[in-house]
């Protein structure tokens, strides 16, 4: 079994690692891809994330093409249609990998340690290997020849956006890190960024990181709030409307869209924004909820973080990947079956205000979620700026998938990883918030309250604003917003 | 009684004829006549009165004493009272006949004259020979003659041209008096100009009666004010970015030359070595039927077709697959498609959307320079567009937006554009709205056009390099 390499790491250099993170300057991208000029690129792996990589890439003037199993090439999988369709050069590894300056592992985790111990011994000499997810690196403690270059390049975006966005002229928010043990050359940067430029991200915002921060706040944004609060919320509003009898199709229609809807005012103005768009008698009544809701999950949040840091979670998945992924697979199943999967979004009007009107407990657990894995991954070292990304910034992200076909297309779109954790949540989530739900009615989900008039305490209100604004996640949202305003507000 | 023109053509001195005009004037409806100049809008408005030699089809209704004020009758009597002057043989000066004796011509009103005279600052001239008026004061004078005739149709051609403000005003308000009585045509040339009272607008092309507009349609009374506007105005061209200037090709070089090229998906040959070249200048139509892989050949050049890394494709100096960028490629094209508009969906205004044809992106990424700004703005100038520089672009309607996109395509003067159908999925009026911004374009610029294209009807003038393909096997 593998080595966990941040356990190896003194504490020193622990917190140094996951404290790593800076938006960089347009400036730092000017030269483009020209350290990439006259080197070839290899893709291993043509799913969504490596063919919508590798077209970027050629389309910015790279030379890119795809190393797949011989199985793969034989049988004419998906994978080598993918390629061989778009004019690319398809090889086995023992063809390819031995040619090649920079390998670009574009598998999913699962796959890592075996593909990179089968591409290891091919490259040669100071080549570069890139990853777009540390987990090899960092939980499985991947050793990497002294003569190779590791980077990390990872585009915070399916695959799909990543081509798209790269296609309209604009790019995804990316996140570029060096293996400090992996840069004999010291080259890693410059490969890094030129990779950035040529996938487009550098036009949205490109990060510095490290594997370390990367993978710890990476997986720990995705497993609460991201997909796992989500889920977890998606399952008990729906129970709770069909218990206080509200038409299922109008249930399902106001999760399914309404964490679309409510977290849009998230992402223009960070949780302040998303409340202000109640009644104040609503906006204290989604404060207290969430408040209330903050408290009773704050020791599940600081178990996943605590989980991952020391790599319990990451062991407790890899056994399930030994296990030909019977957790997951069943976990995954389960999910298809719940209320709220099986009840089409009915037929029914609902207005963009409405969804926030209807929806206080959803808003209550985006600000709860939200605030609370923020506050861990703070509180565990990671800095302001990637726990931001990986809190607030992604959860829109997550919510137009489940917007589009529920939580299976948030399942699969999101790696299995993600989706482990998320099942984690989901299951200690439920029965830790049975009690709150007893208490919940319509009013605060699904009907709207019944009030007479909007009439609030000043002093109450004054108080509840300045919970909301002060809060540090307001504070680096606001100043991160403005990057990226720079970039794309004019769209 | 309704006036009634059916399938009529009409001749006029062989010089001019207008064509299949179908038109019904109803008692209650006031139009205006509008069109480019030499379009046949005066032609129209006189038939009306008599004038031309009809062809075919048929005219009625027309009521027996139609009041017409034109140019053209402003002339023919000026040429009258020129030819008395010749005709006179006695050896004194010849003085004309004197305005009062025009207006009161058996026909006219002699109370309403001296009403309207006074009205129209006409009092101290009646007793002046009607050839020593100005040309202003006797256009004065027509009307006068024309209103104080209480006609039961009254056809006016461009009346309110060369008034001063105050004579405009009060005719407009004088008009406004008779709309209850008296049928109204007029033939206007800015829609400003429209009085409140008008029902409908005919918009004449070509001699040919091209669209009828109910005034409470507002969305064709707009599309109509624009098509107007760009069939009439001096605006031109909006010059390219002379601080973003496209780096310059060799002028040796065609701006094109595809190869042999093939394009397949799996076993399907779309197209099949196929040799393409287009040198700096010309202007192609490309044709074929659905499916014959026209838009797949113009993406190889674009850069958008992946298998553009598997043939052997030179464009604007790059042979394709050699290191060069997507973005290095696109920066010489301009590219208007259905597709694109469908790509095209995002709030951001008007001026952002011409202003992102200098970045090739769908939205604006960038932080635009003023001198961006000012020529997008002299876009929607010329578009007709004026002052909407901020509305969101995915509120405009469709033929807006086409208008917009190919607005955006030319914004940086590329060396080639390309319009794929570009009136495909537009309505009529849409269409010749397209149309005539494409010609503006094609007349004012360097640019070499691919215009694909399924109807004979939208040709565009100055294409004369033709490349079919044919349906796929």
């Amino acid at each position: 079994m593998s080595n966990n390499y941040f356990n190896t790491l003194p504490l020193r250099v622990q917190l140094e690692q996951l404290a790593k993170c800076r938006f960089m300057s347009m400036d730092e991208f000017s030269d483009g891809v020209e350290a990439l000029k006259g080197k070839k690129m290899v893709v291993i792996g043509c799913g969504a994330q490596g063919l919508a990589q590798g077209m970027n890439l050629r389309d910015s003037g790279c030379d890119v093409s795809y190393a797949l199993r011989d199985s793969a090439i034989a049988e004419k999988r998906q994978s080598w249609k993918n390629a061989t369709e778009n004019g690319f050069t398809v090889g086995t590894y023992e063809e390819l990998i031995p040619t090649a300056d920079v390998v670009l592992n574009l598998t999913p985790d699962k796959q890592h340690t075996s593909v990179v111990n089968a591409v290891m011994p091919l490259m040669k000499q100071g080549a570069c290997l890139s990853y777009s997810h540390g987990f090899n690196i960092v939980e499985e403690g991947m050793k990497i020849r002294d003569d190779l270059t590791v980077i990390m390049v990872a585009p915070k975006c399916p695959g799909s956006e990543v081509r798209n966005e790269y296609v309209r002229g604009f790019g995804v928010p990316t996140l570029i890190a060096v293996h400090e043990d992996n840069d004999p050359k010291g080259e890693g940067l410059a490969l890094a960024k030129a990779y950035a430029a040529g996938t487009g991200g550098h036009k949205a915002g490109v990060l510095m990181s490290s594997f370390i921060a990367e993978v710890k706040s990476d997986l720990m944004g995705e497993q609460t709030i991201l997909c796992g609060m989500l889920q977890t919320g998606s399952l008990l509003c729906f129970d709770k409307m069909i218990e206080e009898g509200i038409e299922p199709g109008y249930a399902s229609k106001l999760i399914q869209y309404g964490w679309e809807t409510i977290t849009e005012a998230l992402k223009y103005g960070g949780v302040t924004n998303m409340l202000d768009r109640l009644s104040n008698p609503a906006k204290i009544k989604a404060f207290d909820l969430s408040e209330e809701l903050k408290d009773i999950m704050r020791p599940l949040y600081n178990k996943h973080q605590d989980d991952i840091m020391d790599g319990t979670f990451s062991s407790g998945m890899m056994e399930d990947w030994a296990n030909d992924d019977a957790k997951l697979l069943g976990w995954r199943a389960e999910t298809a079956e719940t209320a709220f999967e099986k009840t089409p979004a009915g037929d029914v009007e609902i207005s963009e205000q409405e969804y926030f009107d209807h929806g206080i407990l959803m808003v209550a657990m985006v600000r709860a979620g939200v605030e609370l894995a923020f506050e861990t991954m703070t509180a565990a070292g990671i800095v302001a700026d990637s726990a931001y990304y990986e809190s607030l910034h992604e959860t829109p992200l997550i919510a137009n998938t489940i917007a589009r076909k529920k939580l299976y297309e948030m399942n699969a779109t999101i790696s299995d990883t993600a989706e482990y954790g998320c099942y984690l949540y989901n299951h200690a989530c439920l029965p830790l918030l049975g009690d709150f739900m007893k208490g919940i009615k319509s009013d605060v989900i699904g009907r709207g309250l019944a009030v007479d008039d909007n009439g609030v305490d000043n002093a109450r209100l004054i108080q509840v604003n300045a919970a909301l604004r002060s809060h540090p996640v307001e504070a680096i949202g606001a100043t991160l917003r403005g990057h990226m305003a720079d970039m794309k507000k004019i769209v | 009684m309704t006036i009634r023109l059916e399938d009529l053509t009409v001749n006029f001195d062989e010089r001019f004829q207008l064509n299949n005009i179908n038109w019904q004037i109803e008692d209650n409806q006031h139009w205006v006549v509008t069109g480019a100049n030499g379009s046949g809008k005066s032609a129209l408005a006189a038939v009306l009165a008599g004038a031309g030699n009809c062809v075919g089809g048929q005219l009625s209704g027309v009521p027996p004493r139609v009041g017409l004020v034109s140019f053209e009758a402003q002339a023919a009597l000026i040429e009258a009272e020129l030819k008395k002057d010749d005709a006179d043989i006695m050896d004194v000066i010849a003085e004309g006949t004197p305005v009062r004796e025009i207006l009161l011509n058996g026909e006219t009103d002699p109370a309403l004259v001296a009403e309207l005279a006074s009205l129209f600052g006409l009092e101290s001239l009646l007793d002046q020979p009607f050839r020593k008026l100005s040309t202003g004061e006797s256009r004065k004078m027509l009307l006068v003659r024309a209103l104080a005739s209480q006609p039961d149709l009254l056809v006016l051609d461009e009346p309110f041209d060369g008034l001063d403000v105050h004579t405009l005003a009060m005719l407009q308000q004088y008009l406004a008096t008779l709309v209850e009585t008296t049928p109204m045509v007029l033939v206007l040339n800015r829609f400003d100009e429209f009085p409140d009272f008008i029902t409908h607008i005919a918009y004449v092309d070509k001699g040919r009666l091209e669209h009828q507009v109910d005034r409470n349609d507002a969305s064709a009374y707009a599309d109509l004010y624009q098509l107007l506007h760009l069939k009439t105005t001096d605006l031109q061209v909006p010059g390219a970015d002379p601080d973003a200037a496209i780096a310059a090709l060799d002028p040796t070089q065609p701006l094109v030359k595809l190869n042999g090229i093939n394009i397949k998906y799996g076993d399907r040959e779309l197209i099949k070595d196929l040799h393409w070249t287009i040198e700096r200048n010309q202007h192609w139509q490309l044709s074929g039927p659905n499916g014959s892989g026209k838009t797949g050949l113009l993406s190889l050049i674009t850069g958008d077709h992946p298998q553009c890394y598997v043939n052997d494709i030179f464009v604007f100096g790059f042979q394709r697959g050699s290191g060069e960028s997507i973005w290095q490629i696109k920066q010489y094209i301009g590219y208007v498609s259905t597709a694109l508009q469908w790509d095209y969906r995002v709030g951001t205004g008007l001026r952002n959307v011409i202003i992102s044809g200098f970045y090739d992106s769908i939205g604006l990424y960038t932080k635009s320079t003023k001198r961006q700004r000012q020529i997008a703005d002299q876009w929607l100038a010329l578009l007709g567009m004026s002052g909407r520089a901020d509305q969101p672009f995915n509120k405009l309607s469709y033929g807006d937006q086409r208008l917009l996109l190919i607005a955006r395509a030319m914004v940086k003067h590329p060396p080639l554009l390309i319009l794929d159908e570009p009136c495909l999925g537009l309505d009529d009026m849409n269409r010749q709205l397209v149309l005539a911004l494409i010609e503006k374009i094609c007349a004012g610029t360097e640019t070499s056009v691919i215009y694909v294209n399924h109807h004979p009807e939208d040709q565009i003038q100055g294409i004369d390099n033709y490349l079919a393909l044919e349906a796929a096997k």
